[in-house]
């Protein structure tokens, strides 16, 4: 008896010293072992797989909210079946976007494939693959995605390339039709009431704006217009942020101004042109034209009033609002009724170059797509990234569809659209069960292999004239412009190696004093530029404002910014 | 001195003894040390990390020590500061609220005397703790929002012209989020004082019925004394808590607006560990606020032990 418990007392504290013993083996193994075992598992995988033919089910995981499209949806099947490779996109959801990569590095298991305005983090954390041996191998793609200039600027201080920008490349002849940059936007019904006016300055615009709404208060059914909102949201909050720049002529550096005259950076915060940005707007919202609901409404609710037609103006990018909101409208009938937003090209005074258009390809070298460690197989995930950007076919699939189904061909074999086809393409739940554009993969702009199509349906000019509504029509028609870029008329001129100043800032850390100062800056604005435009006394609000900004040492910031610009000297 | 040693010995041989005895309890009870030293001690290594310059790829040996840079940071930083006044604040806020409003909840529901009344009335209060709170905060925003039913209402009565943007003002963020605590919690915190008060002898009612109490005296004199002992253990374990004010519903309630009075510790540490990506800063605002709350409920239960016989150890 004795002997059984004295046994069973060793034998228990021999497993639990096992599983002491086990736990810190484990995580030994992982930090020194981990890469070895990984590789030689890949390696044997993908020989697997490529024999085969088999599909890999990859995953994506994207910074940006978006909509998840079907598991079995129709386009996707379609390329599986024939590039083997199909690719499971979740999207942000409720987070921010470094919220949401610092918790897959703090979790330590990544999806397959990574696109992320935090490329920085994901590097410390030593979680992508370097892509340069997978680029050499394919020097077609090499060639065309990127120039040996635009390849540097991916190059990351440990001499790898790691994740490549999917967008912003221009092929053939451009079709740019349009402008996929930020504006202050403006209803197309406001400028037909008022007679298609020019409207140059900040001023004229809120003025017709006011007195539209003094005009019409409601909109046809009743329902009350709102004369200009502000998006807000967390890193959104550049639609009230950094109009300041372009009022005052410059591009979109968008975290701070650059000086060509003689290379310096300039703070567009401080600026008197962003004072006077921001007076107006105070004085504005004192009247009452500013939504009060502006400062505390989400994303999804902003989209949601815009989609009800009642918004006169705001400032957005055409991205972050025009897909979702335009095909709502088409879906409602609103676009018949005027409520299109058009671009106007506003600078503090009459007369001035606007530069609020940018006609190069902007290659912002921040983000992109990357494969992570945990990738199988980035052999194959590496191949379909190339497939991608060189495939025609697939990305008339992606893009345009099937042919047949959601596009016709004609005898000349430029590609149209019945009005069904079009209504179907701009259906929510069609999307889901059948449209797959895989957006964050390589993707082209301009003209296809063809040399007739656009790459892009609402770049074909035949497309994007029968899908304009009436009194969008009428609008361009009475400016004599035929497409959005000619609508805000900004200087075309070609930016420097060095834009945009914000592909730059975007991937500074806390490691660096600017970095820190950068970080409390955006934490300083995001609470006080509402609190300056909802101020009594606005004079008193920016001294406030100024305050806190200066106790943020912006200094710091604009030094390292400036150092990295005296690299283009 | 002989006597002693004796006695000492005789001592050594009767734990001995009573160990033998004890052997198998000791054995389990050891298997839950291990599992609290793997599972609640362990962990705490990680705490290193705010005395360095933690590098995930570095992990935990190889990053560089910094000593106390991470926490001069953190008390240079004004925003932490208000940081920590939000998070005391609002868990003092939040603490007397909800408890005021759920002993008041009991004791009423108590004095219902028609249990088809009553049951309903119990199962239908508690519910609201079964939803998240991002079901919670959906319906706040949704109601207090310029076309919501609040500001609806209060125009209908002609209380207010003009709709009130709740979000915008800071002074009523506070408020709105001590309200959101008490909708949920209240008749979830109630069940445990309604046990307390059916515990309460009958008798002693009646006796009170006898003597003439009416029924105000007898909440005064009989339930009061009678829940005061769940309400001190209660009250006690609850301080220790103040600075898990939330995350939630300052996270999904608050905007660029109201961050100076929204922001609590845990966003902080969100903020600059997660979304920054510096770790160590982050664990030294944990660390910070575990100290405190250590030290908060120490100090509680000292003055519990003075004043009443109730306390925690």
């Amino acid at each position: 008896m004795k002997f059984k418990k004295a046994a069973s007392l060793l034998l228990s504290v021999l497993m639990m010293a096992s599983v002491v013993a086990g736990c810190g083996n484990a995580s030994e193994g992982t930090t020194s072992g981990g890469d070895t075992t990984a590789s030689t598992e890949t390696g044997s995988e993908s020989t697997d797989s490529a024999a085969s033919g088999e599909v890999s089910e990859f995953t994506m995981f994207i910074t940006m909210p978006g909509s998840e499209i079907n598991d079995d949806n129709e386009i996707a099947q379609i390329i599986a079946d024939k590039y083997g490779v199909k690719v499971k996109e979740t999207w942000l959801t409720g987070q921010t976007a470094s919220e949401a990569t610092g918790t897959l590095i703090a979790g330590g298991e990544y999806p397959d494939f990574i696109d992320s305005d935090e490329m920085n983090l994901l590097i410390d954390a030593d979680a992508l693959v370097p892509l340069d041996d997978y680029i050499d191998k394919y020097p077609e793609f090499k060639n065309t995605w990127f120039t040996e200039e635009e390849w540097e600027k991916f190059r990351q201080p440990d001499g790898h390339i790691y994740w490549i920008n999917p967008f912003g490349n221009t092929k053939g002849e451009s079709k740019q039709t349009t402008h996929n940059d930020e504006a202050f936007w403006i209803q197309v019904r406001v400028l037909e009431w008022a007679g298609y006016p020019k409207i140059q300055t900040l001023d004229e615009y809120f003025k017709l704006i006011e007195d539209y709404i003094a005009a019409n208060p409601t909109m046809d059914d009743g329902t009350e217009n709102i004369a200009y909102t502000i998006l807000c949201e967390d890193w959104r909050y550049f639609c009230l942020e950094n109009a300041g720049q372009f009022l005052a002529g410059y591009p979109n550096d968008g975290s701070v101004i650059v000086d060509k005259t003689d290379m310096t950076i300039k703070d567009y915060n401080t600026s008197e042109d962003t004072i006077a940005y921001f007076k107006k707007l105070n004085e504005e919202y004192n009247k009452g034209f500013v939504d009060p609901e502006s400062f505390t409404q989400t994303y999804d609710e902003y989209i949601a009033k815009l989609s009800t037609g009642r918004v006169l103006g705001m400032v957005d990018q055409w991205w972050d609002f025009a897909n979702t909101v335009n095909d709502s409208f088409k879906q409602t009938g609103l676009d018949a009724k005027g409520c299109n937003y058009v671009p106007l090209g506003l600078t503090t005074k009459a007369g001035m170059e606007n530069r609020w258009h940018t006609y190069d390809d902007t290659v912002n070298q921040a983000s992109g797509i990357a494969i992570t460690k945990d990738c199988k197989d980035p052999e194959k995930a590496f191949k379909f990234i190339v497939d991608c950007a060189m495939d025609q076919e697939l990305h008339d699939l992606r893009f345009w569809g099937v042919e047949g189904v959601d596009y016709q061909v004609d005898e000349n074999g430029l590609y149209y659209r019945t009005d069904e086809q079009r209504l179907n393409w701009a259906d929510t739940s069609y999307q889901a069960s059948h449209r797959c554009q895989y957006s964050y993969f390589p993707q082209w702009s301009g003209t296809s292999d063809d040399g007739k199509n656009a790459n892009k349906p609402e770049e074909q000019p035949s497309e994007f004239m029968i899908d304009m509504a009436a009194p969008l029509k009428a609008c361009f028609d009475a400016y004599g412009v035929t497409t959005y870029p000619q609508m805000i008329n900004s200087v075309v001129e070609t930016n420097g190696p060095w834009f945009p100043m914000y592909s730059y800032s975007n991937n500074f850390t806390t490691e660096t004093p600017g970095g820190v100062a950068w970080a409390k800056m955006g934490e300083c604005k995001h609470e006080w530029l509402p609190k300056v435009v909802m101020a009594k006394d606005f004079e008193q609000g920016w001294a406030e404002y100024m305050e806190a900004y200066n106790a943020c040492k912006p200094e710091d910031f604009l030094g390292e910014m400036q150092e990295i610009l005296d690299t283009f000297k | 001195m002989a006597r002693n040693k004796t006695h000492k010995k005789m001592d050594m041989k009767a734990t001995l003894k009573e160990m033998k005895r004890q052997s198998f309890l000791m054995v389990v009870s050891l298997a839950v040390v291990v599992y609290g030293i793997i599972f609640y001690y362990w962990p705490l290594t990680g705490w290193i990390m705010a005395f360095q310059n933690f590098k995930p790829k570095n992990g935990l040996l190889g990053s560089k020590f910094v000593g106390l840079d991470k926490f001069r940071f953190l008390f240079e930083d004004e925003v932490f500061i208000k940081v920590i006044r939000n998070t005391f604040a609002m868990g003092v806020i939040n603490l007397v609220a909800t408890t005021i409003m759920a002993v008041l909840f009991a004791i009423i529901l108590n004095e219902v005397r028609r249990a088809w009344i009553k049951k309903p009335i119990q199962t239908i209060s508690y519910l609201p703790h079964f939803l998240s709170w991002i079901v919670v905060t959906s319906i706040l925003h949704v109601s207090l929002s310029s076309t919501g039913i609040v500001n609806d209402l209060l125009m209908r009565f002609g209380i207010i012209d003009q709709a009130i943007n709740f979000f915008a003002h800071t002074e009523y963020f506070w408020p709105i989020v001590a309200f959101a605590h008490c909708w949920k919690e209240t008749g979830w915190n109630a069940i445990i004082y309604l046990a307390a008060i059916t515990a309460i002898d009958p008798s002693l009612y009646e006796a009170a019925s006898i003597d003439g109490a009416d029924r105000l005296q007898k909440i005064r004199y009989i339930t009061f004394p009678g829940i005061k002992p769940t309400f001190m253990i209660l009250l006690l374990m609850n301080v220790g808590n103040v600075l898990n004010a939330g995350f939630e519903v300052q996270y999904l309630l608050g905007n660029g607006l109201v961050q100076s009075v929204s922001q609590t510790i845990d966003i902080y540490v969100l903020k600059w560990g997660i979304s920054q990506n510096d770790y160590s800063l982050g664990t030294a605002a944990g660390l910070f606020k575990s100290a405190v709350s250590i030290a908060i409920i120490v100090i509680a239960n000292a003055i519990a032990k003075k004043y009443s016989e109730q306390r925690l150890f």
